[in-house]
């Protein structure tokens, strides 16, 4: 159902001011709201019918069950909030995304000694996803966010909610933690690579081995290294993982420079900075990033290019 | 679109609860419906095991034709109590095989509701009711099951969250029992569960009420509120019979007069003898609750003369209790019975024309004839009734449950010839004297005696207490009653008829059918606790109507007004579901300290506790140099323990037995000596 705009941003507000985004919330009574549902309300339809059946056979016994079901539907108004009541929630991580695409949040369901059974949360308007978290324990539930435009996409106000024990009642909660997910530029193709530095960048990218020539040597692997520069057959051979390294290309180090790109709209500028990442890391060339306030030397590997792509996401917008 | 399914953990719950909620109809109704559930249980047995395709909208509308029809042919119709509760449990068992989604589920367990619910229609005993309750739990395992959609949910779990759901459930029930008020029904239905009952009939023909003396079902039970009165004084008068055709006494009225003015029911106006009766003096009185057993007739049984004060019936000028309708259900009412109000009623024209008719047909005229011997011989009325007496206590009478058949003339060869009789030969023929002396006179039948319930001391009633007897009139005291049964047989009067009859060895073959209630041993005092708890349910919950509700609400909370009940409603309501939400949302306890900690934290506030507070971060080392500092003499104790309870902790050689534990704590009570 949809409300007058006024009411709705009156609402809005009013459940902004009641439920403000904190990092970590705990469910209580200032949080929880509960309503029957339809099974609820017909229950409660059933109640009457039994009563007025039981009035009108003047059977006490019939009477007896009706208030029994009337009494169950008020014992379960207990129970059902019970079933939040005390349920942590926190942020639980991050995946990103590219513009245009989906990246997900990690919610951190925690419980201090109750369990809390059937769970179901979703950001409004899209399909929930039910966990139960053990007493005493924590659950980690993935939900993903569409990212609509690059930059930080803040988490929207999510709905958490829960029918257990009888599905007589509905009781639910929105949490707004305060969490957000990185929507890194769309790639977008350009020709020429935005890149200070190297005097063959050109031919780097056409040869596409450039960087692979001059092997080094071996080291150990550390977590971040590229996949693509483990030595395999060495790993096969029972040598344990070990990173090939490289001699730097004759050209040195490339710098991806945001001032290259001048009279082009920061948006694209950034788009086609993601697409030469991808180029570059793709081909194992080392590259740094730099941009207005910020600089990330040259590097390889999967860590280095997702601190690039996060600098990208996490570049002020306009205005 | 999220489908629900229901989970398998719940399946067999909800099997379950579909057989055993329909138990009650499957062992009263039609044999087929068992059959039919069975068959509906093993369809879907092999569907879920996929040995078959799940059952299509032919095969079930094909049952559901079946069950229709079947319906009809066992009730001749497909409406009414008995039809529509056959046609619900048969469609709830037929709804069971087309459950998948969740929504399927909830429709079930509704219609297992209202199966529970018609079940309570035909049997209200408190096994029944327990029965249901049994049902509930069930019913709420089901709900918790199928909104319980972890796959690794425990059945039992389910069961064990729904009994605890229902045991918080009762007591809020019980309140709104107790207080919610009672309304007017709002159209009336009555259920006729169509037994035949035994009991009296409303005229009395020789043989009668012998044959009613072989059972020995429930006809009533009284609870008095003060002294109960002695056996002998226990006359329950049910109707008065005063026209005699030779053979059979039925109720009349008398001559010219119409049913108004004999019968007073409220809203009408009073009757002169009705006005007359509630001025009178009314002395001593017995206070009681009688529960009247269903009996398909609108009288009602009290001792004499009964003045109504709880329930709905009207007074006959016989005085005696007649109810606005046919008592088909269990029925409670509360009566104050004045013996001395007989009194003050008085005998106009037509009745004593009536109370002294005698038959036209030419039956006793023998008996007229010493009947008339008898009034020429007395000078009052009372002389005329002592002589009757003694001539059944001086002639060879019997008392049996067997009299011969006297086919000519019920009187004349009952009192000359076979002088073997039950009471409504004593009761016949003694009146018809009685008449044929000029004195006006009726048989009342009714019950006489009834056994005491040791554990909760009321009286039972039972079909052998039957009984007839005379009253007749006496100017200056009204109508006075005589029984010559106990003339014949004082027995029957002062202990019963068992104890009346068990001499005679005609009647003991007839006796052996009769239980009696105060049979001896472990089973007749198991006997008296199960009559005394369904007494007890018949009067406390059964009965709890409107004005006992109103008597009960005016007596807790001081006046039954509807802002009083309300507010206890609420009150009620609101305390227990606070207590219970103080139980639910209490935090468990904190963190529990374990032995080794206790150990430490009590000399630590030991310590504490005798000069400067400590540091809480202390280690056990510095505790025992801070005792070694203050107290010397403690010091090497002090060092012993502590170095045994860091060896404990900390060396992974030792291990913390029960044996250390006792030696670290004896450590510490001999440094508590030494820090004084």
């Amino acid at each position: 159902m949809r409300w007058p705009a006024p009411f709705r941003k009156y609402y809005e507000r009013w459940l902004a001011r009641r439920l403000p985004r904190a990092p970590l919330v705990i469910l209580n009574q200032r949080r929880i709201f509960i309503f029957p549902t339809g099974y609820g309300f017909f229950y409660l339809g059933v109640a009457a019918l039994l009563f007025i059946g039981g009035i009108n056979y003047e059977n006490n016994l019939i009477l007896a069950l009706s208030f029994l079901l009337a009494s169950l539907f008020l014992v379960a108004i207990l129970h059902t909030y019970r079933n939040l009541s005390g349920l942590g929630l926190r942020n639980g991580g991050s995946e990103s995304g590219y513009a245009g695409e989906s990246g997900s949040l990690g919610v951190t369901l925690f419980s201090d000694n109750r369990a809390h059974h059937c769970i179901w949360l979703k950001w409004e308007g899209q399909p929930a996803q039910q966990i139960s978290v053990p007493a005493d324990t924590e659950s980690r539930l993935w939900l993903n966010l569409a990212l609509p435009r690059r930059g930080r996409v803040l988490a929207p106000r999510m709905k958490v909610e829960s029918f257990f024990p009888l599905g007589l009642l509905r009781t639910w909660s929105y949490v707004s933690l305060d969490h957000y997910c990185l929507a890194w530029p769309s790639p977008q193709p350009s020709a020429e690579c935005p890149a200070e530095g190297g005097q063959e960048h050109a031919k780097v990218v056409t040869n596409g081995k450039a960087g692979n020539d001059e092997f080094r040597g071996l080291r150990g692997y550390v977590p971040g290294d590229s996949l693509r520069r483990i030595d395999w057959k060495g790993y096969a051979r029972g040598m344990g993982l070990n990173t090939k390294l490289f001699e730097e290309p004759a050209g040195g180090r490339l710098w991806l420079d945001w001032d290259v790109l001048e009279g082009i709209g920061r948006e694209q500028r950034l788009s086609i900075l993601c697409y030469w990442t991808l180029q570059l890391d793709q081909q194992h060339q080392p590259y740094g990033l730099r941009l207005p306030g910020m600089t990330l030397a040259p590097d390889t590997g999967d860590t280095h290019r997702l601190r690039v792509l996060d600098a990208l996401a996490a570049f002020p917008e306009a205005g | 679109m999220r489908v629900y399914q229901v989970p398998t953990h719940t399946r067999l719950w909800l099997v379950m609860t579909i057989v055993i909620c329909s138990l009650p109809q499957l062992l009263r109704g039609p044999g087929w419906q068992a059959g039919l559930l069975a068959l509906i249980v093993i369809l879907r047995a092999l569907a879920d095991r996929q040995r078959i395709a799940m059952p299509g909208r032919v095969v079930r509308g094909a049952l559901m034709v079946g069950i229709v029809v079947l319906t009809f042919y066992s009730f001749g119709r497909i409406y009414g109590a008995e039809a529509g509760v056959a046609l619900l449990v048969s469609l709830f068992a037929l709804k069971y095989l087309e459950v998948v989604r969740q929504r399927d589920a909830y429709v079930v367990i509704v219609l297992g509701y209202f199966v529970c619910a018609t079940a309570l229609l035909f049997e209200r005993g408190p096994g029944m009711f327990a029965f249901v309750l049994f049902c509930m739990l069930l019913l709420t395992s089901c709900l918790v099951g199928i909104n319980h959609s972890d796959t690794g949910a425990r059945p039992m779990g389910h069961i064990k969250r729904a009994a605890a759901m229902l045991a918080q459930a009762v007591p809020v029930m019980l309140l709104l029992f107790v207080l919610v008020p009672r309304v007017a029904p709002l159209w009336n239905m009555q259920v006729d569960s169509g037994k035949a009952r035994t009991g009296m009939s409303d005229s009395m023909s020789p043989g009668q009420i012998s044959e009613l003396s072989q059972s020995s079902e429930l006809a009533f039970r009284v609870a008095f509120d003060g002294p109960v009165p002695a056996n002998n004084q226990r006359y329950w008068r049910g109707l008065t019979l005063s026209h005699f055709d030779g053979r059979t006494w039925q109720q009349a009225l008398p001559r010219g007069q119409d049913i108004q003015d004999y019968l007073f029911e409220k809203g009408q106006t009073p009757p002169p003898w009705y006005q007359l009766l509630m001025k009178a003096g009314r002395g001593e009185g017995y206070r009681y609750r009688v529960i009247l057993e269903p009996t398909e007739r609108r009288w009602l049984f009290a001792l004499k003369v009964p003045v109504l004060e709880q329930g709905q019936a009207g007074l006959a000028k016989d005085m005696r209790l007649v109810a606005s309708n046919p008592v088909s259900e269990a029925m409670a009412y509360t009566v104050t019975s004045y013996p001395n109000l007989a009194a003050s009623l008085a005998l106009d024209e037509a009745e004593r024309d009536l109370m002294l008719s005698l038959p036209q047909q030419g039956v006793g005229r023998r008996a007229q004839g010493l009947a008339q011997q008898w009034q020429l011989e007395s000078s009052t009325p009372q002389q005329v009734v002592n002589r009757a007496l003694r001539y059944f206590r001086e002639q060879p009478f019997y008392y049996t449950l067997k009299p011969p058949v006297l086919p000519v003339d019920p009187i004349d060869e009952f009192l000359f010839v076979s002088r073997r009789g039950f009471c409504e030969h004593y009761a016949s023929s003694f009146t018809f004297m009685m008449r044929a002396a000029g004195i006006p006179a009726r048989v009342v039948v009714g019950y006489q005696g009834g056994e005491l319930n040791q554990v909760g001391s009321h009286l039972l009633v039972r079909q052998y207490d039957a009984h007839a007897w005379s009253e007749v009139w006496l100017d200056g005291r009204g109508w006075v009653r005589v029984d010559p049964t106990a003339a014949v047989a004082p027995d029957r009067i002062e202990e019963g008829v068992r104890a009346a009859l068990e001499e005679s060895n005609a009647d003991s073959d007839a006796l052996a059918s009769l239980k009696s209630f105060a049979s001896s041993g472990m089973l007749g005092k198991l006997q008296q606790w199960v009559d005394y708890v369904d007494f007890q349910w018949q009067t406390r919950v059964l009965g709890y109507n409107s004005q006992s509700q109103m008597q009960l609400l005016r007596e807790l909370l001081g006046a039954a007004s509807p802002l009083r009940i309300a507010l206890a409603l609420l009150a009620g309501i609101a305390v227990l579901l606070a207590l219970y939400m103080v139980l639910l949302l209490r935090r468990d306890r904190g963190y529990q300290q374990t032995v080794m900690e206790r150990e430490f934290w009590r000399l630590h506030q030991r310590v504490g506790s005798m000069g400067e507070p400590l540091d809480a971060g202390m280690t056990p080392q510095q505790l025992a140099a801070h005792i070694a500092k203050r107290w010397p003499a403690a010091a090497e104790i002090a060092r012993q323990w502590a170095l045994q309870y860091q060896q404990a902790l900390y060396n992974p050689a030792i291990s913390v037995d029960k044996r250390r534990i006792r030696h670290l704590r004896q450590l510490r009570n001999r440094l508590y000596k030494l820090l004084d």
